[in-house]
């Protein structure tokens, strides 16, 4: 355990000090300043469009650092050979997926944390100057949605280390990773579209079969989406957070345990 | 670098820089000629944007939505008469909005703002409403807008009632909901009760531009509710319609003809019913005359 927590600390303060979430905080406070601005030119629910654009710009942020910073993290100690001294140490590789795994959380959710204030704050500026115009909005469900961001990058990061013991190439487990989440955040429409009644040409078995098995192999992100009822205020059944917190946790954990067992086998010159 | 080297170089940049805010300038020009003459967009449908929103549907409808009024206030700042083709556009990117953020509050009160008085889009503003009704359950002003519709310009008195009833038993709805509901079941077709119904949207109107057009509407209304009150004394007095306004002003049923804020005339239709011959409408400027002047900057 105390060799896992030595890895993630690594892992984290290594991903801290990256420049990259420079860029990244730049871009999540351009957004905040749109935000801002852009406020205004609505008629009345400017403060729908205010959550909206505040848990967007954390979600495209979070991205953002799971897809670059992330994948560094993950890429670095095999390009550059460093892994073979993790493994001249005592650490099995299960413990050095594990610890890389915690590390690379550790380091997204401070990361997102740091933005997260940065939100509150424009959400509680803009709160102050239209204060007639946040009817629905409450607080509790904005760090709701953004807790279930979270989740969402936690299961990206779990994907992200998947296809990094899987390929070679660290290009080629990013353009998987964006694949997979692509998939995860529109497969919720496609199968009610397919399953809906609106085509006009039927759909092949075929292709019916497939969409099924990927609905199972490929999270559902709309389960960890939030955005909408955060913007409007809505209810929320305890149901669906518990149900949500249970299927991100067995999801990664059966990423978790694939990678270890494609890592196992691979070899590494 | 030498210093007649630098000054050269300073030299064309500043050229440059007055070329630039000279180009731009046109470009700016050029880009509004173009954005007025562009052809209505074409807006996909809400199945196909629900996916392309790639799980942002809350900031994709913002997207859509500031679209959607910028194309609408576009056409109203050259007061371009909007076609057919225009309007489609309109109600199709409204519906697309509420199909991804069923619970956005402004689409609804655009469609209840324009799409009703401006182009008699009945039918398409009671579907957007409907919507609203359904989704936004805790908000009274869906269902009273559509009764209002229902009541005001469909003249289905009963099912104007019906969703008045319905706005009447939601939070916060104001108290007079259930008489006017009443009122409409018994005498729909009289001016006043319209004159009470916008008194209630104006009171959840903070548009400038908008309330201005509803208090002008509520002006000419209540002339046309005045009038319709000297008719009905009229009536009772001498057994018979007036056969014009005029008989009303010289039996002395009227002190004075009220105001016609549109700019049109007092009549009396065949119905009974008071109205003016500008139809209670804005006369529209003509195309030509905008050309003129190709505007600058958006």
């Amino acid at each position: 355990m105390n060799r896992v927590w030595a890895l993630a600390v690594i892992t984290y303060k290594e991903g801290i000090r990256n420049r990259s979430i420079f860029g990244v905080l730049a871009f999540a406070l351009f957004v905040l300043g749109l935000n801002i601005t852009v406020a205004g030119f609505f008629m009345r629910e400017v403060g729908k469009v205010t959550v909206d654009m505040n848990l967007s710009a954390l979600t495209f942020s979070g991205l953002l650092l799971v897809f670059f910073v992330a994948l560094q993290l993950m890429a670095k100690d095999i390009d550059k050979k460093t892994i073979q001294l993790v493994f001249s140490k005592p650490v099995s590789r299960g413990q050095y997926i594990a610890g890389k795994y915690v590390g690379i959380l550790l380091f997204v959710f401070v990361s997102l944390l740091v933005l997260v204030v940065f939100s509150s704050a424009t959400v509680s500026l803009l709160l102050n100057l239209y204060p007639n115009y946040f009817a629905g909005f409450s607080w509790p469900m904005f760090f709701l949605a953004v807790t279930f961001i979270l989740v969402q990058m936690a299961v990206l990061s779990a994907i992200l280390i998947l296809f990094s013991t899987l390929t070679t190439s660290s290009f080629a487990s990013l353009i998987f990773t964006i694949c997979v989440y692509l998939v995860g955040v529109t497969i919720e429409d496609v199968v009610f579209y397919v399953v809906s009644g609106f085509r006009t040409e039927a759909i092949s078995p075929v292709v019916q079969e497939v969409l099924n098995v990927v609905a199972y192999v490929v999270p559902n992100f709309s389960m960890w989406d939030f955005k909408l009822e955060a913007a409007h205020g809505l209810l929320i059944a305890p149901a669906r957070i518990g149900l949500g917190l249970g299927y991100a946790a067995i999801y990664i954990t059966i990423l978790l345990i694939l990678s270890c067992l494609f890592f196992q086998r691979r070899e590494f010159h | 670098m030498s210093l007649r080297k630098i000054l050269g170089l300073l030299l064309v940049a500043t050229i440059a820089s007055g070329l630039h805010v000279f180009l731009s300038d046109r470009v700016w020009e050029q880009r509004g000629e173009v954005r007025r003459n562009i052809e209505t967009g074409y807006v996909f449908p809400s199945r196909f944007t629900r996916i392309l929103a790639l799980g942002h549907k809350g900031l994709y409808a913002d997207y859509l939505f500031l679209n959607t009024i910028t194309f609408f206030g576009g056409k109203q700042m050259y007061q371009e008469k909007l076609t057919d083709e225009d309007w489609d556009y309109l109600a199709a990117g409204l519906e697309a909005v509420t199909d991804l953020d069923p619970y956005f509050l402004d689409p609804y009160v655009l469609a209840e703002g324009i799409m009703t008085w401006e182009n008699m889009r009945f039918e398409d503003a009671n579907h957007l409403l409907e919507k609203g009704t359904k989704y936004r359950t805790w908000d009274w002003r869906m269902p009273y807008y559509l009764g209002f519709n229902y009541f005001y310009f469909l003249k289905d008195y009963a099912k104007g009632s019906e969703y008045l009833m319905e706005a009447s038993r939601r939070p916060g709805s104001p108290s007079f909901l259930p008489k006017l509901a009443a009122r409409l079941s018994y005498y729909g077709d009289q001016a006043k009760t319209g004159v009470l119904f916008l008194t209630g949207v104006l009171a959840q109107t903070a548009d400038e531009n908008l309330r201005e057009s509803l208090l002008k509407r509520k002006t000419a209304l209540e002339g046309a509710a005045s009038l319709e009150e000297g008719m009905e004394r009229f009536k009772k007095e001498q057994g018979r319609s007036p056969r014009n306004i005029e008989e009303l002003l010289e039996k002395g049923y009227i002190d004075k003809l009220p105001e016609e804020p549109y700019g049109g005339k007092w009549i009396i239709l065949q119905s009974g019913r008071v109205f003016s011959t500008s139809k209670f409408a804005d006369p529209l400027k003509k195309k030509k005359t905008e050309k003129k002047n190709p505007g600058g900057k958006p």
